[in-house]
């Protein structure tokens, strides 16, 4: 009788262990597959807000606008200095964005009808693909499909190129289109995310022409 | 005779005991070990899509087989499909790193469900919402492979557009 429980012991004593290792052989790797997950969205910029692309970024309203040099799909550095004292639109977008492909069109329309009044549109193509400095030919691969774009939407407005090193000056640039409004005094009047209709657009280029306020 | 066996199989039975139990009890710690090594990062924040599952996939070693991943996508957002309409859309791609252990023959993609953005009805998209599932066709090479799979999207909602992402799709997956 006492040797039967002492074997009986041994017994539950061993499948206790087996059950005991399986659970910690568990536990370990679904904490290692979670660390995985972690550890690759921690490496990435993304929006805070849950559920929406978000729709209201370090606002620069009332800010001189930042300065930046940035190269066109030639090769030539343009400052931003370079259109001081015009009312501006700096229009960052990009290729693979389907709202910024509705919106050219407006901006097209918009910097003929305001030309006459010294209004400039300056548009950014922000790839998103953060590109290394002297990345020569990832930047060479992104000016290919931008000018194809520039081309296809007949924009005839200076278009500058890797507006992704902006992204931190400009309040982050989590989503394209994104639309800063400048006025001759170099202030932004007024910012906006994503498209609305080119009426919200109108509104916004009238601000950028009454210098001062 | 009789007490000769039982004594030989008490023995037996402790000496198992013993040896299986400081066996397991050490590559337990040495399993809690690893992790204290790396510590968990607390700073997981939201992405357009999630991986749901499986976490774990047992397959026939060097035989093709079929794995059904799930996703997530954020509510309001969506991402282009496979086979978007648009050449200039980016489409998804689920991908699995060379030297893995694990080959990705083929996979299968959802069509897609059509989507037009408020202010252009005349355009039709071809996106995934909410959850969908990819089917992959896998070869594993035998034993257990700790996958770090690739999925790239790009997502927008009705007015603008995340930059392009590549998420890691951890599978862990044993091939006998």
């Amino acid at each position: 009788m006492k040797r039967n429980t002492i074997v009986i012991s041994i017994t539950l004593l061993i499948l206790a262990t087996f059950a005991w290792a399986g659970w910690a052989n568990w536990e370990y790797r679904k904490q290692a597959a979670e660390r995985a997950l972690a550890s690759a969205s921690h490496a990435e910029l993304i929006p805070a807000a849950p559920g929406d692309v978000p729709q209201s970024q370090t606002s620069l309203v009332g800010k001189p606008a930042p300065d930046f040099v940035l190269e066109d799909l030639s090769g030539r550095t343009v400052p931003l200095s370079s259109f001081k004292g015009k009312p501006l639109l700096i229009n960052f977008w990009a290729t693979w964005c389907g709202p910024c492909k509705i919106e050219t069109p407006w901006l097209v329309e918009l910097q003929n009808e305001y030309a006459s009044k010294g209004f400039q549109i300056v548009g950014i193509s922000t790839e998103g693909d953060d590109l290394q400095p002297g990345d020569k030919e990832g930047l060479a691969r992104d000016k290919v499909s931008i000018a194809r774009f520039v081309k296809e939407y007949h924009m005839q407005y200076p278009v500058l190129v890797n507006g992704d090193s902006l992204a931190s000056a400009y309040g982050g640039l989590d989503a394209m289109p994104t639309s800063v409004y400048v006025n001759p005094d170099g202030k932004v009047v007024a910012m906006q995310l994503g498209i609305t209709s080119k009426e919200d657009m109108v509104a916004n280029v009238e601000k950028t022409l009454a210098p001062g306020k | 005779m009789r007490s000769r066996e039982l004594k030989f199989a008490k023995s037996w039975l402790i000496g198992v005991a013993i040896g299986t139990t400081i066996g397991f009890a050490c590559s337990a710690v040495r399993a809690q070990d690893s992790l204290s090594e790396s510590p968990r990062k607390s700073t997981h924040k939201t992405e357009a899509v999630a991986y749901l599952y499986p976490e774990q996939v047992t397959v026939p070693a060097g035989k093709p087989s079929v794995v059904t991943l799930h996703f997530r996508i954020q509510q309001n957002l969506h991402i282009n499909s496979h086979t978007p309409r648009e050449q200039y859309l980016i489409p998804t791609v689920f991908s699995i790193p060379e030297s893995s252990g694990v080959r990705l023959a083929s996979a299968s993609y959802p069509a897609g469900a059509d989507f037009t953005l408020p202010v252009d009805p005349s355009e039709k998209l071809l996106v995934y919402s909410g959850e969908f599932a990819i089917q992959a066709n896998i070869v594993a090479t035998s034993g257990d492979h700790l996958v770090e799979a690739k999925l790239h999207y790009q997502a927008c909602d009705q007015n603008a557009c995340l930059p392009p992402k590549t998420i890691t799709v951890p599978i862990d997956v044993v091939g006998k």
